[in-house]
């Protein structure tokens, strides 16, 4: 199987190989049947991944423990679930899975390719087989996962016990995704500046790719921060940890040119916006690997150091030099058909500017250790007072800036239109900010945050009233159903704002009144954390599967809720590292989060800490709300009028008038 | 269009200021040195500092005690070792031989007194054969699991 696997490796970076040179012979040589073949080939190196992932699959699957990955992350007593997951646990793995889905969703995207005609498909083709042949090459000569051990082991490593947790199943592949699917808007955008296209036709495409991409990775960061919430036992889901922040830049990018699409399509704006962002946010992906990969800061989790970070800062350095001299290149093609920015156009602008500050200063502040070294004595780091400081003001502005989305209309009478129907909005921020006074949930933070949640829904409430009253002045009145549907690209956007104010409340709520205590107790002992009365009783000890869990018995009293949380350490057979299982209690309005610390004397001392986090379960409602927009969104655009017509290039293309790339199906 | 250059040079102007202010303001307050364990050893000038310093936790003389919110050990450098003492949640990774980060300042009797103890919860888990299990879990009662 490891010989299937190795070869399948190898046939997969001829294939790519292959395809780069279809694509490029199909321009160079003006032979359109060459795209077909590059197609073929890319199909063909997809082919060979999914052979590669399944004799992975297979080996992890059986437990061959000849195999070094599988030796290092499994063991025969793991689950099989969790045994399959490894396939993304190591570095190795992770690459495969990563070629793997980018092999997938290249077929996807180039598919509708094969039978184009010009420059555009062949740069498209050729950006993307480069890519994938950049993957084959990494597994074949730095992070191959056949390697073989020269004896057999009896059993396994086992799995790291902070990755046997069901959000682990779905934390790497959707963050892994959604890498992969900014490469296809990269190629895109590489496609339409080869063939100096001036039209609107392919940032559609790019579009839906955006939201695919921005969709996943968002929801693999949402993820992953209730896996932290539920595994680290820290009490929080957050920490600015540089792998953290790593993934949080493509999707700041990534947010920021989903509005600038917008413009790009209906007025012709933000052109250079569009390439430069696109071309961050595949960048930004790459970074992402490069940080957990190479270890060049300090982070409390990465994948430890290896060389493979050496190949993705070149890759890095190669892509954004190419996007660069592309831009560059084409930067007449990027004009504005419209010089003149409305309303709804400046306000885009300050929202993409503050995204792209944030991004900065979250960037900056990952690396300051690589940035301060030459300017100070040692190597500087710093903390969460620093993202606090300078990133969450910003998201505030930003927060605040979604909540007049509804009242924004295109047009030059935008700001006539804002005022007149701002009142009702203002009321309402008025009216959720003196309750939140009287709850007395006093701070600048959450003052500000329900005033905004207080203005948003209430624009919201008044544009869909709007909407109504207009349709009910029509011949034929349609249900709002239809009418939201028939405008879901907006209607999306706005529940995504929804979304995204909800998980604000949350992130307000547990950050600035969660309250936290460090307890120790001997049983029958009693403390107070907030508004509840715990009462330890006792430790016992059970097996799981593969541990043995040290469990301890915990009375709580709330008013006239009586109820009994068990918060448990656990020890892995195969690890000599303890893994707290926090006991959660979670409502609307608040968790009670408790972690056994420790314990002495046969249980008759034992150390917890109790956090009571107000509003965190708001942040996962909030995540859940903005998929919805965005799968709202997704779906097929309807027919608008483009302000540009196709104008060929001026010069500099074998094929200046480039046929649109068509959509992909399934998108 | 003249009049719009003006206006983008003082936009810039004033976010690039505005910018500037929030990072230095932000910088001050969440700045620290990150150390190894051999750099902060021979920096003395740093040593009446909050500093962050990283290492490998010795394995001949740690005493984590969970129950007491204390674990006292040696953080171990290339060549230096320096002597800890963490009060707080000890963290569940914690054990010998593991990479640790710890943030604090040393005290009068050379300690490395430290409030944050983080341990790299590295995806690539190896086991460690040679390291003690941290706890004795033998005379607790059992029961089964709910």
């Amino acid at each position: 199987m490891t010989s299937l696997g190795s070869l399948a490796l190898t046939l997969a970076f001829l294939t790519a190989v292959g395809a780069v040179c279809a694509a490029v012979a199909s321009a160079r040589l003006n032979r359109p049947h060459l795209l077909t073949t590059a197609v073929r080939l890319l199909t063909g190196h997809f082919a060979c991944l999914t052979v590669a992932s399944f004799a992975l699959l297979v080996l992890l699957g059986r437990s061959d423990f000849s195999v070094a990955y599988v030796a290092s992350y499994t063991e025969h007593a793991l689950p099989l679930g969790y045994k399959l997951s490894a396939f993304w646990a190591g570095q190795e793995g992770s690459i495969l899975f990563w070629a793997w889905v980018l092999g997938l969703i290249t077929v996807i995207a180039a598919w509708p390719l094969r039978r184009g005609k010009g420059v555009e498909p062949a740069a498209v083709l050729g950006t993307l087989a480069v890519i994938m042949g950049f993957f084959a090459a990494l597994m074949i000569f730095a992070a191959d996962p056949f390697t073989t051990l020269s004896v057999t082991l009896a059993d396994g490593n086992g799995l790291n016990p902070m990755l046997q947790h069901p959000s682990m199943l779905v934390h790497p592949p959707l963050t892994f995704i959604g890498y992969a699917g900014y490469t296809i808007p990269f190629a895109l955008l590489i496609g339409a500046l080869v063939a100096g296209r001036r039209d609107q036709q392919w940032i559609a495409s790019t579009r839906r790719w955006l939201l695919f991409s921005w969709l996943l990775l968002g929801a693999g960061i949402v993820v992953g921060g209730q896996w932290a919430y539920m595994e680290l036992g820290w009490g929080g889901y957050w920490a600015w940890d540089p792998v953290e922040n790593a993934s949080l830049l493509p999707w700041l990018t990534g947010t920021a040119v989903l509005h600038t699409v917008i413009m790009q399509r209906s007025r012709g704006q933000f052109r250079q916006w569009n390439a430069w962002l696109i071309t961050w946010s595949f960048v930004l992906c790459i970074f992402a690997t490069y940080l957990t990969r190479s270890g060049v800061v300090q982070s409390v989790h990465a994948f430890g150091q290896s060389n493979v970070g050496t190949f993705f800062l070149s890759f890095l350095l190669a892509s954004l030099a190419a996007g660069a001299a592309l831009i560059f290149w084409r930067r007449d093609t990027l004009k504005p058909t419209i010089q003149t920015l409305d309303l709804r156009g400046k306000v885009f602008l300050v929202v993409v500017t503050l995204l792209v500050i944030m991004t900065l200063a979250t960037g900056i502040g990952t690396i300051f250790p690589i940035l301060s070294a030459p300017f100070a004595a040692e190597p500087i780091t710093v903390d969460q007072p620093f993202y606090n400081t300078v990133v969450a003001p910003l998201m505030l502005v930003l927060v605040g800036l979604m909540a007049i989305a509804p009242l924004l209309k295109a047009g030059p009478r935008g700001w006539e239109n804002l005022l007149r129907r701002i009142h009702v909005p203002v009321i309402a921020a008025a009216v959720a900010a003196v309750i939140v006074v009287i709850l007395g949930w006093v701070s600048l933070w959450s003052i500000a945050v329900a005033a905004i949640a207080g203005f948003a829904f209430a624009a919201l409430a008044l544009d869909l009233a709007g909407r109504y009253r207009t349709e009910q002045t029509q011949p034929t009145p349609r249900p709002m159903s239809q009418v939201l549907v028939a405008q879901r690209s907006r209607y999306g956007g706005m529940l995504a704002h929804v979304g995204v104010i909800l998980m604000a409340i949350g992130i307000v709520g547990s950050s600035v009144f969660n309250t936290s205590d460090t307890v120790q107790l001997r049983p029958g002992e009693t403390t107070t954390v907030a508004d509840y009365t715990l009462t330890y009783r006792h430790l016992h000890q059970g097996r799981g599967p593969n541990h043995t869990a040290v469990q301890a018995h915990m009375d709580v009293a709330r008013g006239d809720q009586r109820f009994t949380l068990h918060p448990q350490l656990r020890f892995y057979d195969k690890s000599d590292k303890t893994h707290a299982k926090i006991a959660l209690r979670t409502r609307l309005d608040e968790d009670l989060y408790i972690t056994l610390a420790g314990w002495d004397e046969g249980g008759q001392v034992a150390s917890f800490r109790v956090t009571v986090n107000p509003l965190v379960l708001w942040i996962w409602i909030g995540g859940i709300v903005c998929a919805l927009g965005f799968v709202f969104a997704w779906l097929p655009w309807p027919r608008t009028v483009t302000v540009a017509k196709a104008v060929p290039a001026p010069a500099a293309t074998s094929t200046p008038t480039a046929p649109p790339i068509a959509e992909p199906s399934h998108a | 269009m003249q009049h719009r250059s003006i206006k983008l040079v003082l936009a810039s102007a004033a976010i690039f200021g505005a910018m500037s202010m929030l990072g230095y303001v932000g910088v001050q307050r969440g700045w620290v040195y990150l150390l190894e364990v051999d750099a902060f050893v021979e920096r003395t000038s740093l040593h009446d500092q909050r500093v962050r310093i990283a290492g490998l936790v010795a394995e001949d003389n740690l005493d984590s005690r969970p129950a007491h919110l204390v674990a006292r050990f040696d953080l171990l450098g290339d060549t230096a070792r320096l002597p800890v003492e963490y009060r707080g949640v000890v963290p569940p990774m914690f054990h010998a031989s593991v990479e640790a980060v710890v943030e604090g300042q040393l005290d009068d009797a050379g300690v490395f007194q430290a409030d944050v103890l983080m341990t790299k919860c590295a995806s690539k888990y190896e086991s460690d054969e040679h390291a003690q299990p941290a706890h004795d879990w033998s005379d607790l009662p059992t029961e089964p699991l709910p």
